[in-house]
């Protein structure tokens, strides 16, 4: 079987494969961005006393929750220039896992938020604190410690799901993969290889993630 | 005495904190009823009774961590809940000091103690740190001011909760049980602290059971029960000749061991 295993392929191909790499790389990183600020906006709007901001954040974030990626992704990606928005496939795909991850942040924060005990607020309202200071100077910094380790949870879903952009022809990873696959018939050198470069990108963010406890760790400042 | 006859308050001369028929319910429960209570300017009332009576909410609604549903409360001069009264800025004149500490654990201790002078005051924090580092010194916590809350013990810990709050330079400090989330050893360290701030002139409200602290500074024990202020007088009388039954129960319970 294993006679049959093409490393030279794989090696003709690595600069495919390499450019796939980038591409995953880069447009994870700008779709977390991404996922960040709606996660924050959601957030923000899902802690309003008034319904008139949260309701529509929690069906939102449920609509997100409740359906797969692939049918949001189509959805804008088919639905869009339906509607006029004729944008290229990159730009779709950014979208769709900015607005998918958006929503499950969006819950991160708030349980970071909300993790935050009664005993903080009171004693900054009893200072004399607005909600801003309050905010801003004791319940974020301390929810920004608790958020951090399923934040880069989230990023590495957020890679793996990158995935699925594939489907609508950017040349990504997975894309790279199934090139080397119809071109040479040969799946199995094809999806071996991005599978290894996705464990690489899983290491490289969890390293990442050991790091920051490390750091938030030394903080000296935990209960 | 009837609501009719009341003289409306802010026309007479009223204490610091001034209760007039306060009452207030926790869905059908009663937990203040008819709350009236006047403390003078330098006054220290100690509020006792008997767990679930009411005593922690009392002080609670004078910096409106707790609202009432009817009644006065008239705090230095300020109507609280009333919507043309600034309780972010009332709240700056009043410390408070919990059970639980409330540090920030993110902050080092001076960071604590000017952090709300800083912010809400807006003193220079040259200046500010300046006073955190005496008023600490002055907690005889000198040598903690850069240590963070989870490196300190529970003593520390309220010693710092007082400093925090008199870095913000009160007219009245509150305080809500500040030794019952203590080890022995280390509640007449609180305590010396808080005698220290009553002699220096402080109106102050505590919840306490601590007997050695009422009768060295209180000048009157308010003894509540079931949401009502029962009894109230000096501490002498109170701890020696309680005059009705629920006092005469509650300090046998206290006063067994």
């Amino acid at each position: 079987m294993l006679e049959n295993f093409s490393f030279r392929t794989i090696v003709e191909y690595l600069p495919l494969f390499g450019q796939g790499l980038v591409t995953t790389v880069w447009l994870s990183a700008i779709s977390f961005v991404g996922a960040l600020l709606v996660g924050i906006a959601l957030c923000a709007m899902n802690l309003q006393r008034g319904w008139l901001f949260r309701a529509p954040a929690k069906a939102y974030i449920d609509a997100v929750r409740a359906t797969p990626l692939l049918a949001q992704l189509y959805f804008l990606y088919f639905g869009l220039p339906r509607l006029g928005f004729v944008l290229p496939e990159l730009v779709v795909g950014i979208l769709a896992l900015s607005l998918n991850s958006g929503a499950y942040i969006a819950e991160i924060i708030r349980a970071g938020i909300l993790s935050i005990p009664r005993g903080q607020v009171e004693a900054s309202v009893a200072s004399g604190m607005t909600y801003t200071q309050r905010m801003r100077l004791v319940v974020l910094p301390q929810a920004f410690k608790v958020t951090i380790p399923p934040l880069l949870g989230q990023a590495i879903v957020l890679v793996k799901d990158s995935a699925l952009l594939s489907l609508i022809s950017v040349a990504e990873l997975t894309r790279a993969g199934q090139l080397l696959a119809s071109d040479r018939f040969m799946p199995a050198e094809g999806f071996l290889t991005i599978a290894a470069f996705y464990l690489l990108l899983y290491y490289g963010l969890k390293a990442l993630a050991g790091l920051s406890g490390r750091w938030l760790g030394t903080a000296g400042a935990r209960t | 005495m009837t609501k009719a006859g009341m003289t409306q308050p802010g026309l007479t001369k009223t204490g610091m904190i001034d209760f007039r028929d306060v009452n207030k319910w926790f869905g059908a429960l009663n937990v203040l009823r008819d709350i009236t209570l006047s403390v003078e300017p330098r006054e220290v009332v100690v509020v006792c009774g008997p767990s679930g009576s009411g005593k922690s909410t009392l002080i609670r609604c004078i910096n409106g961590l707790e609202t009432i549903k009817d009644g006065h409360l008239i705090v230095d001069g300020q109507r609280v809940g009333d919507p043309a009264t600034n309780m972010t800025q009332l709240r700056t004149e009043i410390g408070f000091v919990f059970q639980s500490f409330n540090l920030y654990p993110h902050k080092t201790a001076l960071e604590n103690v000017t952090l709300a002078p800083i912010h809400v005051r807006k003193i220079p924090r040259a200046e500010a740190e300046q006073a955190g580092r005496e008023l600490l010194a002055k907690v005889g916590l000198a040598d903690k001011v850069n240590a963070y809350p989870a490196q300190l013990s529970g003593g520390q810990q309220q010693r710092v909760a007082i400093a925090r709050c008199l870095g913000m330079r009160p007219k009245i400090m509150l305080f809500d049980e500040p030794t019952s989330a203590l080890d022995p050893e280390m509640i007449s360290e609180v305590l010396d602290v808080m005698v220290a701030v009553a002699e220096e002139g402080m109106t102050m409200m505590v919840v306490t059971h601590e007997m050695g602290f009422a009768r060295k500074v209180a000048q009157r024990v308010v003894f509540m029960d079931a949401g009502a202020i029962v009894e109230s007088g000096t501490p002498d009388e109170f701890f020696s000749h309680p005059k009705t039954d629920r006092s005469r129960a509650f300090l046998s319970k206290i006063l067994r061991h």
